[in-house]
């Protein structure tokens, strides 16, 4: 393998595209219409447009990036995440071409695809699941019985799904077949699928997903992440470790997911997740066979990088990780930037990046797919960047992540900033006491918050601001000086000019 | 010269003299300086330094991003804000608001019909954008008086989705 194109776009191709050279590797863009100036092109040794602006015509056109990848002299396909990374089709396809595949085989996308299909098998595996059905829900008359005999709360979850889509939490009989309607039909917009199921709604369960990595050989797990600050299942802080996570707990958690990963004959990068109760018990949610948005902060704190094992892997090399027993050193959180208006209760906000600063220094990361210039549309995810940053322990890392958010500068589109500065002054939060319904309690985080020091520096501000335009317009006569005299005179006149 | 800058409702007077401004009735030493190349300005207020972006948005009005949260704030001087008052520009009764758009998408479902009588917080209209369905609810009870969207229908931001009048006495 030589020459990799990377079948998505934003963070995730400038991320591979990044990898990709530090393997020594060319890397191929694929772009939109929409994209031709996004970085991951120009940071691609080659680009190649892939059709219009909307998804379904370029990035998940499995026949244009086929074309796009013999266009370009591609021996390899990286799917990224999203897209069309879980379509075992497509997987199927880049194989049938020739090419090398990066990421799990085929038959383990579709056996961890199915999410009904992946319970049994997990089930048959030893590997703790959560009480619900096994197979997609044919009607609303069997969704209430068996919505009965498990007990509300219950989930309704996309069978295709993923990514918080086609999920709805029903409390009480009467809201189960809204809900079953709802989730089926954002189920057949996201996936193509409206096949449902349904399962027993823990209550304030942490979120948990082990890291694993496969090669022809072993099968390791790469320790947790925890993700429990989710909005409505969209994920929007991780961190790695966790705090409910002791060495014990991670090793059994660990083997569980090296357990589900071999069941189905895994390889790469992979993430099973995991509903961490508050007793202990842990519960197989599902298994993400791809590389995850979050993988940075696992990185940082193994010191591996996820990416670069994939492109070793799909080579047919051993994965460069350490036999030994791992362990994770310091600690790492992601915030994720996405253009969210908190102002307009979070619904997406587009424009034209007009001004960006990241922010740097000592362990910060930064990882984006956008640029100055850049349009923001409602095609594609509303995440922007990922702001990711290490330190030696929990509360190093919280305020280090509070002094890079501080230092982040972006004009143009309204974005989700101002609640990750408020997460990450909130004590709850600061002390771990958190779970994945912590942000339905706490939308107050969601909303700017009046601040009276704040309001007289933007007042004085935009007076300064004001005054200054004014000025510049007319440098001497002021509304309400007198401007007589000879130099009023001569300011009016050389105004009108 | 004397402004008036408002924003959210709230106003606050600040005079300006060169660096010295009196804001809020509190006197302080202010600059601010534009960072070349760029929306950021340099605030110093009192010694203390802020930076913000701060960009030009129409006649008087400045918008400021902090934290990713865009401000608009209108800077009028005294004589503006005297002939608003003389002439009532300020602000008009009101009303139950029309539901509007709160973002480009697209019209999923429509779940209220014209003469409904709904509650505040009843779901009127599921819109559809960067694949999440998107529940609007209503800000307060009303009577809704005409539906001018139907399911399929794209719409762009502010576009008037339902008419809503007083609810019926």
């Amino acid at each position: 393998m030589k020459r990799v194109l990377i079948a998505n776009r934003g963070e995730i191709a400038l991320r591979i595209v990044r990898a990709c050279h530090e393997e020594g590797l060319e890397a191929v863009a694929v772009h939109s219409a929409a994209d031709r100036t996004s970085p991951h092109v120009r940071a691609a040794d080659f680009a190649v447009p892939i059709g219009p602006a909307s998804p379904t015509e370029s990035y998940l056109s499995i026949p244009r990036l086929l074309e796009a990848a013999e266009a370009s002299g591609a021996d390899g396909v990286h799917p990224g995440y999203g897209f069309l990374a879980e379509r075992a089709a497509f997987a199927e396809a880049v194989d049938g071409a020739g090419l090398t595949w990066i990421g799990p085989p085929a038959s383990a996308i579709r056996a961890m695809g199915d999410k009904t299909e992946a319970r049994r098998r997990m089930e048959a595996a030893g590997v703790p699941i959560v009480p619900g059905a096994v197979a997609p829900l044919t009607d609303a008359g069997a969704a209430r019985s068996l919505a009965e005999q498990i007990g509300y709360p219950v989930i309704v979850k996309a069978a295709a799904g993923g990514g918080g889509k086609g999920m709805r939490v029903v409390t009480a009989a009467e809201e189960l077949e809204p809900a079953l309607v709802a989730a089926g039909s954002e189920a057949l917009k996201s996936f193509g699928d409206a096949s449902v199921y349904l399962e027993k709604f823990i209550e304030r369960p942490r979120h948990v997903e082990i890291q694993v990595l496969a090669d022809a050989a072993r099968t390791v797990h790469l320790g947790e992440r925890e993700c429990s600050i989710q909005r409505r299942h969209q994920k929007l802080v991780e961190e790695a470790p966790s705090v409910a996570v002791s060495d014990t707990r991670r090793e059994r958690m660990g083997a569980a997911a090296v357990a589900a990963a071999s069941a189905v004959g895994y390889r790469s990068a992979g993430t099973c997740e995991f509903l961490l109760a508050a007793d202990g018990s842990f519960y197989f949610l599902e298994m993400n066979t791809r590389i995850q948005v979050e993988h940075p902060v696992t990185e940082l704190v193994y010191g591996v990088d996820l990416v670069r094992e994939q492109l070793r892997i799909a080579r047919g090399l051993p994965m460069s990780v350490a036999s030994r027993p791992l362990h994770p050193r310091g600690w790492a959180i992601e915030c994720r930037l996405t253009s969210e208006d908190p102002a307009n209760g979070f619904l997406p906000s587009t424009g034209r990046i007009e001004y960006l600063r990241p922010p740097a220094g000592p362990g910060v990361r930064w990882d984006s797919g956008i640029d100055v210039g850049n349009d923001v549309t409602l095609y594609y995810d509303s995440m922007l960047a990922k702001l990711i940053v290490w330190a030696p322990d929990r509360p190093q890392a919280i305020a280090r992540m509070r002094r890079a958010l501080e230092e982040l500068v972006l004009v143009g589109v309204a974005t989700n900033q101002g609640f990750h500065v408020r997460l990450m002054d909130d004590e709850a939060f600061q002390q771990g006491d958190v779970d994945i319904q912590f942000l339905d309690r706490r939308s107050d985080l969601l909303e700017p918050r009046p601040d009276t020091d704040r309001e007289l520096q933007l007042a004085v501000a935009a007076a300064l601001a004001e005054d200054a335009a004014r000025r510049a317009r007319r440098p001497l006569v002021t509304a309400d000086g007198d401007g007589s005299g000879a130099w009023g005179r001569l300011a009016r006149q050389e105004a009108l000019r | 010269m004397k402004y008036f800058v408002s924003a959210g409702g709230r106003e606050i007077e600040v005079e300006v003299d060169g660096e010295q401004v009196v804001a809020a009735g509190r006197r302080v030493t202010a600059s601010l300086t534009t960072i070349p190349g760029s929306p950021v300005r340099q605030l110093l207020l009192d010694g203390r330094s802020v930076a913000l972006p701060i960009e030009p948005a129409g006649s008087g009005r400045w918008a400021v991003t902090l934290h990713g949260e865009r401000r608009e704030l209108e800077v009028v001087d005294a004589r503006t804000r005297h002939i608003r008052s003389l002439t009532g520009d300020d602000r008009k009764p009101g009303g139950p608001a029309n539901l509007v758009a709160p973002m480009p998408g697209l019209v999923v479902r429509v779940q209220v019909q014209p003469g409904d009588e709904v509650p505040a917080g009843a779901p009127l209209v599921v819109l559809e954008a960067m694949k999440m369905e998107n529940q609007l609810k209503s800000a307060g009870p009303g009577r809704v008086a005409a539906v001018r969207v139907q399911p399929g229908q794209a719409v762009e931001k502010g576009q008037v989705l339902l008419e809503f009048a007083a609810p019926a006495p």
